[in-house]
Order: C-alpha cells, then sequence, then structure tokens
C-alpha cells in the first residue's frame, strides 16, 4: 500500500500544532464537542479554577471556606467500576466550564444567567447536606489555582457568590 | 492480526468499555434526578431550540434514561454474542449521544470521544456492507479507529513536546500532585526531578513515534504493550479507568491494520 497519504496526514497535524487557528464556538459545538477531539490531554501546567464553599446554620456565623476538589482513594478495583470518581472529576469539569464561561461573560453581563453558574449553585446548595447538616445558608467562591510541585503558588478570587439558601 | 479478527474483537472489546461505562451511569442515575446534582429543568437551557428542549424534556426523565441504560445492557449483549448489525450500532451511537449531552457534552472527556469513534467505525463499516461491499466496510472502519487512535497518541506526544514544563520534566509531577489520587508522597520516586524528567520524555517519544506502530506487525504488538502499560498508570495515577477501555478498544484495529503493510 502507498504510504505517501499516511505521512501528508501526518505532517498536516504536525503543521495544525503549530498554526493557530481560530475557535469555533456555539451551544452545539460545546454538546457535540466529542466529534471533535483535540487529544490534548495534560498538555500545560497553568491556573486551575477551585471551588471553595461555606456555610451558616444562622446566615450569620459562617463556617471556614471549605476545598471542593476531587480526591478519592484508590482501589484496583476501580479499573472496572468508578462511578464515584468519575462523578467528581465531572464535578471539576463543571467549575472549569464556570470559569471558562465567565471569562468569556460580556462586560456588565450577570453570572447568574449562565447554564454552568446556576449548576454550581444548585449543586452547591445541595452540598450542605453532607458538609453542614445544620446550615440553612451557603456561599461558594471560585478561585483561580496555579499549582506548584509543593503545593499551589499563587491564588485569585475570580467569583463570590451572593449567598444563597441551602436546598 | 487478520481484519476478521480485529472486527470482532473490536467488537467485543467495545462491548466490554460500553458495559463498564453502562453500569457506571446507572450507578450514578441520582446525580441526574431533580434533587441530583445536575437536574435536567437547570440543564436544559444548554439547549437553544424550543422543539428540542421538549424532546429531550421526555427523552431525559429518569425513567426514561433507565429504560435506555437498560436496553443498552440487552443490545451490548446480542452484539457480544452474534456480532454488531447496522440497527444496533445505531442505536449505541444514538445512546451515547443522549447521554453526553444530558452530561454536557462529556463525561469522561477522552474516554467519551474514543467510543465515539469506534462507534462510528462500526457504522462506517455497516454502511459500507449495505452498500454492497462488507470487505470493504470492515477495512474502512477497522482504518478510521486505527487512524483516530494512533492520531490521538501523536498529538498529545506532540503537544507535549512544544511545551518547555513538559521537555524540562516539571509538567508531570505537577499535574501528578493535583491527581484525584495524589498528592504524591513526599519520598515519591517521581518527585526526583531526574526520574521525573526521564519519565516524561520517555513518554513523550513513545507517543510522538506512534505512527511507527503501523510500519509493522511486530512494531504495533510492541506498541500496544507499552500503550496498555500506559493507560494502567493514567487509571493508577488519575483515576481514569474508562481510559483505559475506551483506547484499548481501538487496538484490534492498529493491529490488523498494521498487519497489511503500510510503510
Amino acid at each position: 500500500m502507498d504510504n505517501t497519504p499516511l505521512l501528508v496526514y501526518f505532517l498536516v497535524l504536525l503543521g495544525a500544532l503549530v498554526i493557530q487557528t481560530p475557535v469555533i464556538s456555539g451551544p452545539w459545538f460545546f454538546l457535540l464537542r466529542a466529534f471533535f477531539p483535540n487529544w490534548k490531554f495534560f498538555h500545560a501546567v497553568g491556573h486551575v479554577p477551585h471551588l471553595f464553599v461555606r456555610f451558616s446554620p444562622n446566615h450569620a456565623d459562617w463556617s471556614d471556606w471549605t476545598h471542593i476538589y476531587p480526591r478519592e482513594l484508590r482501589r484496583l478495583q476501580h479499573l472496572i467500576h468508578n462511578p464515584q470518581t468519575n462523578l467528581v472529576l465531572t464535578q471539576q469539569n463543571l467549575v472549569e466550564h464556570l470559569a471558562n464561561d465567565l471569562n468569556q461573560l460580556p462586560d456588565g453581563a450577570d453570572a447568574r444567567s449562565l447554564v454552568s453558574y446556576a449548576l454550581v449553585a444548585h449543586w452547591v446548595q445541595i452540598l450542605g447536606r453532607t458538609l453542614a447538616p445544620q446550615g440553612t445558608h451557603c456561599q461558594f467562591e471560585v478561585r483561580m489555582v496555579l499549582p506548584g510541585l509543593h503545593g499551589p503558588l499563587e491564588q485569585d478570587t475570580m467569583l463570590v457568590s451572593p449567598v444563597m439558601p441551602c436546598l | 492480526m487478520p481484519l476478521s479478527l480485529g472486527a470482532r474483537w473490536l467488537e467485543w472489546l467495545l462491548c466490554l468499555s460500553l458495559l463498564i461505562q453502562t453500569l457506571e451511569y446507572l450507578r450514578l442515575l441520582p446525580a441526574l434526578a431533580d434533587d441530583g446534582y445536575a437536574p435536567w429543568r437547570l440543564q436544559r437551557a444548554d439547549i437553544p431550540q424550543a422543539w428540542i428542549r421538549r424532546v429531550l424534556d421526555v427523552l431525559f426523565t429518569s425513567a426514561a434514561l433507565r429504560a435506555q441504560l437498560l436496553l443498552r445492557l440487552v443490545v451490548l449483549a446480542l452484539i457480544a454474542l452474534q456480532g454488531s448489525s447496522l440497527g444496533l450500532v445505531m442505536f449505541l451511537f444514538i445512546s451515547h449521544l443522549l447521554i453526553l449531552i444530558r452530561w454536557r457534552g462529556a463525561f469522561n472527556g477522552g474516554s467519551d470521544f474514543m467510543t465515539l469513534v469506534a462507534l462510528t467505525g462500526l457504522l462506517i463499516v455497516h454502511s459500507v456492507a449495505l452498500a454492497g461491499n462488507p470487505a470493504l466496510g470492515w477495512r474502512a472502519g477497522l482504518w478510521y479507529v486505527c487512524l483516530q487512535s494512533v492520531t490521538s497518541y501523536f498529538v498529545s506526544g506532540w503537544v507535549k513536546l512544544l511545551q518547555p514544563q513538559w521537555r524540562s520534566g516539571k509538567a508531570m509531577p505537577i499535574f501528578l500532585e493535583c491527581a484525584v489520587y495524589g498528592p504524591l508522597a513526599p519520598g515519591h520516586v517521581l518527585r526526583h526531578p531526574l526520574l521525573g524528567r526521564l519519565g516524561a520524555w520517555a513518554f513523550i517519544v513513545w507517543e510522538c513515534c506512534s505512527p511507527l506502530a503501523l510500519w509493522h506487525p511486530l512494531a504495533a504488538w510492541a506498541f500496544c504493550a507499552v500503550a496498555l502499560v500506559f493507560h494502567f498508570l493514567v487509571f493508577w495515577f488519575f483515576g481514569l479507568n474508562r481510559f483505559f477501555w475506551a483506547w484499548l478498544v481501538s487496538f484490534p484495529a492498529i493491529l490488523a491494520c498494521s498487519a497489511q503493510g503500510i510503510f
């Protein structure tokens, strides 16, 4: 079989990695992005959005901010059944989508109009059931954290939500 | 590996991968319920067209989602026992897409994409077969899966090579520090700068050279053996069990296509 088409294919791929192309976006591109995989896994170290939440039983005495970040216990059997780890990873993805949406939000627009914001807010509102059963109110922050070898190198607050009732 | 054997192994491994995914989705159905983590009443605002929202309102009720996932198990059993057909693959393809939309486009990133690649490969197989040439269909379908899989390693390797932090060996320990099973223990070998750098370069070179797997069947077997270890390590450190199975599905295609002697 002639190998030229394959060589050309891989050369074009290399070229596409070097040349910057415009990003196409839209609701259906987002929902059907599985059709356009970019295969860029763990490619660059940079700021990562992290979610912090706090609760209050009376709207006055607030708990410390709690860091909500995927950490699970490793088990070999997770190779064939790992729903909890996959769920916390997808929850972290939601926080990343929120940070991305906030970056693209036009000046003066309300973050509460974002689906990603609504989903994170709802998630925080039900988190109180497990994290603070006595909590009646909650609040969340999104902080951009630059990871380092021995913990975060820096972090900046990107968003502070209004106080919300727990569900 | 002959094309016919590669085709059958691809079907079996895809069934296994989708079985694992489906059982996890069934377990996670409460997260999609109205009082769960991601209720549809909030997420439906993602859909721009009102009529599509109304259709999805029906398809994404808890009962409909459960029924769809249970039907998936039946279809997977049929394919594992008797082989795939256009109707069965079309069902899995649509079901996979619907589930991805319900999880806002992706539940587990790359593994969702690679599963879609395998399903698209089988759709190519049966569409071409329907036109009267089953042998060409299998050849085209397996080549599609093979090329997408090799492309995934190739692109993943080269984007790392272009990053100074990967070349210096600093990136990998930082990603491991942030991983779901992390952080690394204080004395972990991968914290050693030289070993971290060696490990990073080993994977970068291996990924960048992935097209060479198509050079000879032995190269393909060696490539797939290293890939198996690689994906196990990705699972072990990052918890990405679905990646292991989703990419394993593509190995029969790589082995079968390499036997055709490209280079």
